[in-house]
């Protein structure tokens, strides 16, 4: 048996003991027989986030799709942040019989079939937090900038926005020295939110301007995108003593760049704070040479379906369909927003997530994103961990490959984000998928980010982000490579 | 000289380069693929490459430049006494580090089995290109010469005996790449003088292509062709091939303006982007350039070096450039 720490978190001694101490009495006794025991691999993981899709312990499986060939891969997953003295044994039985089929499914009530991470229905209830927000907050209390970790947004923090408009400022100078400023001066921002990020900026840089005598605050253009013109028009407030410099777009963070064609080469800074931990992502799995992609099935488990069901009067055979219903068409089912949003909201603490391992060679249909395929995630990992799990990041390359081309030759991409800037940093903790209120959270894979970007010719650099003590955000920048 | 149709037809420079061969390429280096294989693979590529154009319906034929790993490389390789740090490369596009620390020696570039390839499989006229001397000095250390100047005058006269070679070897179309000129405008003089030590005694119909980057599809550099006049007027070459397609026509006038004794190699092709062109709008950018100058003037090429671009986007643009050629022609009489 291999026995992997997937973490340095020495809160988690105790669990790791009593890991091993619970697996050789299982063996001893029988409930483990060396065939399974030679097989297993146990992975102890700290989970980043206290809201997440984990049991305690589970089981992930090789699958191959064939009642004749065996599951290559047999791994339990221990979070050992929950493991709860006493119940360490039946969790691991548990787990194990699962793995074996011999437990049947009465125990949850599956919301979909095993599907790739990015298309889970978890990413539908993400969505369905965005479209829903407000009545969350009103349901909660608190607005979603207070329940994130630092009580608030990175991105609006006055003293890194400062920093940035000097820096920014520095660079027209330079180009203007050289002849080589553009007519226009394009900026933009994905995610504006409440447009309050976009308003301290154009604040402070007119000010500087002003105070330097440049003359460039009248050639700036800032493009404020959004997903939505609802959300762009709640932004407008924000930026009305800017509006000569702000255009208001709409588009898909993955795709920046359809909704802005004509801006091709030519936007100086693109800024984002907190959208790429927030879009579809799915991970891989490396073992012995081979790549694995995890498949996921969300489910309710039967105790909870159970108690929400009697709650709110949910039937259990209608369980699945009204929680789908419910995603699709919003709370009318419930007789109004204000029990439809509490059931959400219970309902989505209870939202687990199980897991099986399937085979790139064995998937239905090519897997990777734009801008990546598996020859050149092959020669990514080159000096990679040969046995580990990571993000593909999938949503966040998309965007990042989409947003790339806007570059003017000498703009830049910024993006405040959680960014493991390491592939070797997954090998000393499992960073997501966590659950931030009703949204998903997951850290980005900033280092696949960067081999992606080398391939396109920008150089990618992080650095931390130094105005707020304990943050785990960081800045991602680029920079042209000749 | 091949007989060629009024407003003929070209790319830059390189073609479309396929994913595949840059991971081929990697491949060699990782030794997972020999020499001879790597030869036999670039050999292929490149008739694929002769053959999209033919296909197309271009006038003047180039080898794609598909065995080149960039524009500068390629050529650093071959010089003798430049030192190349081969652990400096990481990505297939990447520049070496290289350096000259010694007088650079006289020898052949062996540029003349290339040519020779591309000429042996194709009936159409063919241009061989080269990257021009100011390019090359800004991308190879100067650790010997007083100025870059005068590193680019040996470079010069070191690939003025390989241009004669590949006359005499049956080279009718030359053109030198310069695109760096945009990006140090104030080098232009005596990059002028260089450029005409590079064709002294050539007889081959040279142009030379200015351009304002091309680094993975994208520009390095913004302005006008301004800077270039009128300094260039002293150089001897027939044709100056520039980008308007992705920039517009502006520039154009300044030919009018000038006076200037060169063909004009017209891009109509805007190699940065995928969006394809309509033969319409290729045709729209030629009628302009008939404002300023005659047909038996122009040639219609793309902006750049379709390097970065995906194959059939890189065939579809060579198509609409051609059939957009052939709408201006038709209304000429030609």
């Amino acid at each position: 048996m291999i026995l992997k720490l997937n973490h340095l978190n020495q809160k988690a001694t105790a669990a790791t003991q009593a890991v091993v101490e619970t697996i050789y009495s299982l063996v001893a006794e029988g409930l483990v027989d060396k065939g399974q025991f030679a097989r297993l691999q146990i992975e102890l993981d700290w989970i980043q986030y206290k809201h997440n899709f984990r049991e305690v312990v589970i089981a992930t499986q090789g699958y191959t799709g064939r009642d004749d060939v065996p599951p290559p891969i047999m791994d339990i997953h221990v979070d050992t942040r929950q493991v709860a003295a006493g119940s360490l044994r039946a969790d691991l039985l548990r787990a194990l019989k699962r793995a074996d089929s011999e437990l049947p499914n009465g125990d949850r009530i599956a919301l979909e079939d095993f599907i790739t991470m990015r298309r889970s229905i978890v990413w539908d209830f993400n969505r369905f937090y965005w479209r829903h927000l407000k009545a969350w907050e009103h349901a909660s209390g608190q607005g979603y900038d207070q329940a994130l970790p630092g009580g608030g947004s990175d991105g609006h923090n006055p003293l890194a926005i400062a920093d940035d408009v000097l820096e920014f400022l520095n660079l027209l100078v330079g180009l203007q020295e050289k002849n080589q400023l553009p007519p226009e001066i394009n900026l933009l921002e994905v995610g504006v939110g409440s447009g309050s990020r976009c308003a301290q900026w154009l604040d402070q840089f007119q000010e500087a301007d002003r105070q330097r005598g440049t003359g460039f605050y009248p050639m700036v253009r800032f493009h404020m995108g959004d997903y939505s013109n609802d959300t762009l028009d709640k932004a407008r407030p924000a930026v009305a003593r800017h509006t000569e410099q702000c255009r208001f777009i709409p588009m898909d963070a993955i795709n920046p760049i359809k909704a802005l064609p004509q801006l091709r080469h030519k936007v100086m800074q693109v800024h984002l704070t907190n959208v790429y931990d927030n879009l579809p992502d799915e991970e891989v799995v490396r073992r012995d040479g081979k790549l694995y992609f995890v498949q996921v099935r969300a489910f309710v488990p039967a105790g909870e379906a159970q108690r929400l069901g009697a709650k709110y009067g949910v039937p259990q055979a209608q369980f699945r369909d009204r929680v789908l219903k419910m995603i699709e068409q919003g709370f009318d089912a419930f007789g109004g927003e204000e029990c439809g949003v509490r059931f959400w909201q219970e309902l989505w603490t209870a939202v687990r997530l199980e897991e099986r391992l399937v085979r790139l060679e064995d998937l239905p249909e090519f897997p990777f994103p734009e801008g990546l395929d598996a020859g050149k995630l092959e020669d990514i990992l080159q000096d990679a961990p040969t046995d580990f799990r990571f993000h593909l990041s999938s949503g966040a390359l998309e965007s990042f490959i989409h947003t790339l081309p806007l570059l003017h030759s000498s703009g830049y991409l910024q993006i405040f984000d959680i960014f493991v800037t390491d592939m070797a940093q997954y090998r000393t903790g499992f960073f997501g998928p966590g659950k931030l209120d009703g949204s998903l959270l997951n850290w980005v894979n900033g280092a696949l980010l960067k081999e992606v970007a080398q391939r396109e010719g920008y150089d990618v650099h992080f650095r931390p982000f130094k105005y707020r003590k304990e943050t785990k955000t960081s800045i991602l920048y680029t920079t042209r490579r000749e | 000289m091949t007989k060629l149709p009024i407003l003929p037809t070209a790319i830059v420079g390189s073609y479309a380069m396929p994913p595949w061969l840059e991971r081929l390429k990697g491949d060699y280096f990782a030794r997972r693929i020999s020499g001879r294989d790597l030869d036999e693979i670039y050999d292929t590529s490149v008739k694929a490459a002769i053959k999209d154009q033919e296909t197309a319906g271009i006038d003047i034929v180039t080898d794609g430049e598909v065995r080149r790993d960039n524009m500068v490389d390629y050529f650093v390789e071959r010089f003798p006494g430049i030192q190349i740090d081969r652990s400096s490369k990481k990505f297939y596009y990447d520049f070496y580090d290289s350096a000259i620390r010694n007088k650079l020696p006289m020898a052949s570039l062996g540029l003349v089995p290339d040519f020779s390839f591309l000429r042996s499989f194709t009936d159409r006229a063919v241009k061989f290109c080269v990257t021009g001397p100011h390019c090359l000095t800004k991308r190879i250390n100067n650790q010997f010469y007083p100025t870059e100047e005068a590193f680019a005058m040996d470079i010069a006269r070191l690939m003025n005996l390989e241009l004669k070679a590949l006359v005499k070897a049956g080279a009718e179309i030359i053109q030198i790449d310069e695109p760096y000129y945009s990006g140090f405008p104030e080098d232009l003089a005596w990059g002028v003088n260089v450029i005409n030590t590079l064709v002294e005694g050539v007889d081959a119909n040279i142009s030379v292509h200015i351009c304002y980057g091309n680094r993975y599809g994208k520009p390095s550099w913004e302005g006008s062709y301004r800077y270039l006049f009128p300094t260039i007027l002293g150089a001897k070459v027939h044709q100056l091939t520039l980008e308007f397609a992705r920039r517009g026509g502006e520039d154009l006038d300044l030919f009018k303006e000038f006076d200037a004794p060169f063909d004009l190699g017209l891009g109509v092709i805007d190699v940065k982007t995928e969006d394809v062109e309509s033969p319409e709008l290729v045709a729209t950018h030629i009628r302009k350039a008939l404002e300023v100058m005659p047909a038996e003037r122009i040639s219609i090429l793309t902006d750049c070096g379709c390097f970065h671009l995906p194959r059939d986007v890189a065939f579809a643009k060579m198509k609409a450039m051609v059939e957009g050629t052939r709408i201006v022609r038709k209304e000429l009489g030609a």
